[in-house]
């Protein structure tokens, strides 16, 4: 049971290691997934948003992280 | 194995080898201090049994994903992508900055030693059984990443071969070396190889979840390479301005 604990907690931390980092991901990537799927933006655009995004949350959680240490 | 684009193939296979050095040389420190304990025979045992728990895994679900229509499952395996690489980017820029501790396999090693050392005091008679375990722990748990990767790389094209392939060639490569040296391979540069990992893992998760969303790339794969190049230079631009003087780095 022990095992089976570890391998779930495993798996989550693979993904969700940063909780800030996750949700703004999940944020971003469901964003440019409304705007694309209503044709609000080009796909091109779209692409190009998740892009910076992806970028713009990198260098947002490690400065944040390291302020906090 | 289906026709081949290089352009993808190669990140693909060189992420896998990567991630998969980084993953089997954790593995093989714990490995090492059971057999260095124990003898080799408990951690053989516990190393193959979590071996083949993997390789049911990888041959269970990479027939399972062909049934998934190729869309639906891009998006999904993009964003896991990006939740993981951008996750291992973030601790390597943080690592490379001194902002976090380096990982150290000789004090893992002296670690799981000492963990085993107080076991026997208290419990010598099984002692076999929790060395075999903890052997099988740390090779399914890194492992699990392993397939990860392996399968995340491989599976959006039809390169889950050749992923497994390269984290094969790791396995092989890192045994072999582990097994002449006798000790921790603690001169890997794991922080870097994990920031390369890192670096080829958003890029490809910024590219398929593109692809899932039906955005077609200008210039297909060759996309890939430009995520990467902005990666690297936000990732080492972040570790260079993030950096610590040499007295208040995290040990």
């Amino acid at each position: 049971m022990s095992l089976l604990k570890e391998v779930l907690a495993e798996l989550l931390g693979m993904f969700l290691a940063d909780l800030r980092l996750s949700i703004a991901v999940l944020l971003l990537v469901g964003l440019v997934a409304l705007l694309v799927d209503r044709a609000v933006v080009d796909p091109l655009v779209g692409g190009g948003m998740l892009l910076a995004g992806c970028l713009t949350i990198l260098a947002t959680v490690t400065a944040a992280a390291a302020r906090r240490r | 194995m289906e026709s081949l684009s290089w352009t993808v193939a190669a990140p693909a296979v060189s992420a896998a080898f990567a991630a998969s050095v980084v993953e089997v040389v954790e593995a093989f420190t714990i490995v090492l201090a059971v057999a260095t304990l124990r003898g080799w025979r408990p951690a053989v045992a516990g190393t193959a049994a979590a071996l083949a728990i993997l390789a049911l895994l990888v041959l269970t679900l990479g027939p399972l994903l062909d049934r998934v229509p190729l869309h639906a499952l891009q998006l999904v395996i993009g964003v896991l992508l990006l939740l993981f690489g951008m996750g291992w980017l973030r601790k390597a820029v943080l690592r490379s900055a001194g902002v976090l501790a380096l990982h150290d396999e000789d004090a893992a090693f002296a670690a799981e030693t000492a963990a085993l050392s107080r076991e026997a005091g208290r419990n010598p008679a099984s002692l076999d059984w929790i060395a075999g375990l903890g052997a099988f722990k740390a090779v399914l748990l890194e492992g699990l990443e392993v397939v990860f990767i392996v399968i995340a790389v491989g599976a959006g094209r039809g390169l889950l071969a050749y992923a497994a392939l390269g984290a094969l060639a790791a396995c092989i490569a890192v045994l072999a070396i582990g097994a002449v040296l006798h000790r921790p391979l603690s001169k890997v540069p794991e922080n870097t190889l994990k920031f390369g990992v890192g670096i080829m893992l958003a890029s490809f998760g910024v590219f398929w979840t593109g692809e899932g969303l039906g955005i077609e790339w200008p210039g297909g794969d060759l996309a890939l390479f430009v995520f990467a190049a902005l990666f690297l230079v936000t990732g080492a631009g972040m570790a260079g301005l993030l950096r610590r003087p040499a007295g208040e780095t995290a040990r």
